[in-house]
């Protein structure tokens, strides 16, 4: 196990930096300087000025503890909105491929069907119209995902239901349903789950393209929307914007990391030939 | 072929019709009662709610409803905008062109650098190139293109100053002819580039183990063995097969470019239909952003099926 994680470097890298994300996020208060939400008299000050590593906003918050306070929203998101998407692409792919025939044809074309829609203006057009929370974020972005995830079990419980172990519990007996979740789930969820990694990275890019567009949850401090009022002080005042993106950037490099070294892990006949 | 045509061109037109009833389901689930806005506040008469529906043709069963509104959005009618007065398609037509310039122009420079850039790296496989190229395209696919763009700005405006940011053109010069069109090139510099930077790292990934693949199959093998030239064989016969994948992500490339391009037109203030999102969220101006929706829906459709259908004949062994 710790062999396979140490000479897969991306994985590798991977775990360490989520676990560098949960110490930011669960140990937030202490490591940030001052509460994010207090407007202190220090307004638009720049790198280093009274004390403010990396400066402060219009409304004089310590832009440094914003970004801290931000790993706990964008990992926040990532994760329940990746659930959401993971929990539903495995059962519906999951019948799909185990159940087969007619089922399968219907939700193979739904599943076509859904990847062509444009996801991102779809998940603008949800929010703006029944308001903007951080939860129906999540939840939006979670139920318009799934089909990437559908495809993969779908893939899986096709080759599974094939073998011995599955055919063996059908002599026995045990109902379809049964099968479904004790047998095809369980045996076919990896490459879901790595697949679910990569899409908390699209999970997080979606919720900062969200907020630059004015669609964010004014209440929480997120990287996206502190990038949204830091365009208006680009020239002025260049920190606001630059160092929340970069937090998005490691945090979604982080991500990707992860999902890769989990598909190297758990797909060995992928992992050759395949680029970067 | 006909059967596979056949097939897609129908997937084509389900994703089409669904996009038809999301749409129409967004409108009806959406939070707001229109009758309510027509009648005002304050008065609450029911017999002239039920005029109204009637006129309107609200009190119908949902599919009737949905029939006659996919009758009127085939005729082209997709609603009057509520902030401008005017009819969307009007306005969104008048906002394509600048937006189908970005999209086109980026999508091109991105297939064209992105597969050169994948196509390096496998021939250098574990060289720094490969390493610098691999470690870049990585860095890119991380980045939110809208901040991206704005960094991008900072370098290029406020520090060094030798590029436009805002805008299609001058406003204070009015050009004619070819400076005309220079203008609006150094004005396509920045969100152009942006995109390309987004996109370059979907072609390299492809490009780079699709040369890599190719590059292991046994008949490339048999030709080494032949003792023909590592040129040769590269062009002739690793570059065509390896080229091929390609043609698919363009498509899918370009639908991302139809929506992800409102992004970096809000950071650039182009002067395209990501402009018109925003200042239809800014507004609440629903019937515009609907329509958005689905001109955009629908036009990705037409890119996918038109990719996969030049994906066949380019290539005889796909089938599914």
């Amino acid at each position: 196990m710790i062999r396979t994680i140490v000479n897969d470097k991306q994985l590798l890298f991977g775990i360490l930096g989520l676990i560098f994300l949960l110490l930011v996020a669960v140990l937030a208060p202490v490591i940030a300087p001052e509460d994010p939400y207090y407007y202190g008299p220090d307004v638009l000050n720049k790198l280093g000025e009274n004390g403010h590593l990396l400066g402060t906003n219009k409304m004089g918050q310590d832009i440094f503890s914003m970004i801290i306070h931000g790993t706990r929203t964008s990992l926040k998101v990532a994760v329940i909105s990746a659930f959401i998407s993971g929990i539903l692409g495995m059962l519906i792919g999951g019948v799909a491929g185990y159940f087969g025939g007619q089922v399968d044809r219907a939700i193979s074309e739904f599943i076509n069907i859904f990847m062509m829609l444009p996801t991102f203006f779809l998940i603008l057009l949800i929010i703006a119209l029944f308001g903007n929370s951080i939860y129906n974020v999540m939840v939006v972005i979670g139920i318009t995902t799934w089909p990437s995830n559908a495809k993969l079990m779908r893939a899986q419980a096709l080759s599974l239901r094939e073998r011995t172990f599955v055919k063996a519990a059908t002599a026995m007996g045990e109902s379809r349903l049964q099968i479904l979740f004790k047998y095809i789930i369980p045996n076919g969820v990896f490459p879901v789950i790595a697949n679910t990694t990569v899409g908390m990275s699209n999970a997080i890019l979606t919720e900062a393209g969200l907020s630059f567009l004015g669609l964010g949850d004014p209440n929480i401090i997120s990287w996206g929307q502190m990038i949204y009022d830091g365009k208006a002080y680009l020239t002025s005042a260049w920190w606001i914007a630059t160092f929340a993106g970069i937090a998005i950037v490691i945090t979604v490099t982080i991500f990707y990391l992860l999902g890769d070294g989990l598909n190297h892990v758990m797909n060995p006949k992928r992992s050759k030939g395949k680029g970067v | 072929m006909k059967r596979y045509l056949f097939k897609r061109l129908l997937t084509g037109l389900l994703t089409i019709v669904i996009a038809f009833v999301i749409n129409f389901l967004i409108i009806n689930l959406a939070p707001g009662d229109p009758i309510k806005t027509l009648m005002g506040k304050e008065s609450d008469d029911p017999v002239l709610r039920a005029a109204l529906e009637e006129k309107y043709g609200l009190n119908k069963p949902l599919h009737i409803q949905f029939f006659s509104y996919l009758k009127t959005a085939m005729r082209g009618d997709l609603g009057i905008s509520i902030i401008y007065n005017r009819p969307v398609a009007d306005m969104i037509a008048e906002k394509l062109p600048a937006t189908i310039l970005l999209v086109l122009t980026s999508g091109v420079l991105s297939l064209i650098i992105g597969t050169a850039m994948g196509i390096v790296a496998a021939r250098k496989e574990g060289t720094f190139i490969d390493v610098l190229f691999s470690g870049f395209s990585y860095i890119l696919n991380s980045m939110p293109s809208f901040w991206l763009g704005l960094m991008l700005i900072i370098i290029f405006s406020t520090v060094l100053n030798i590029l436009p940011t805002y805008g299609m053109t001058d406003a204070r010069a009015s050009y004619t002819g070819m400076a005309y069109v220079l203008d609006v090139i150094k004005h396509m510099i920045l969100p152009v580039g942006t995109l390309v930077l987004i996109e370059i790292p979907m072609y390299y990934r492809i490009a780079k183990s699709s040369v890599l693949q190719v590059t292991n199959e046994d008949y490339i093998l048999t030709l080494r063995a032949t003792g023909m030239s590592e040129k040769k064989i590269f062009n002739k016969y690793i570059f065509r097969n390896a080229i091929l994948p390609t043609v698919t992500i363009f498509g899918i490339s370009l639908a991302y470019l139809i929506t992800g391009v409102s992004l970096i037109e809000t950071v650039f203030a182009w002067p395209g239909t990501g402009r018109l999102v925003l200042t239809a969220i800014n507004q609440r101006d629903y019937p515009t952003l609907i329509g958005i929706y689905l001109i955009m829906s629908v036009s990705i459709a037409v890119v996918m099926i038109v990719v996969d259908i030049v994906y066949a004949i380019l290539d005889p062994r796909i089938r599914y």
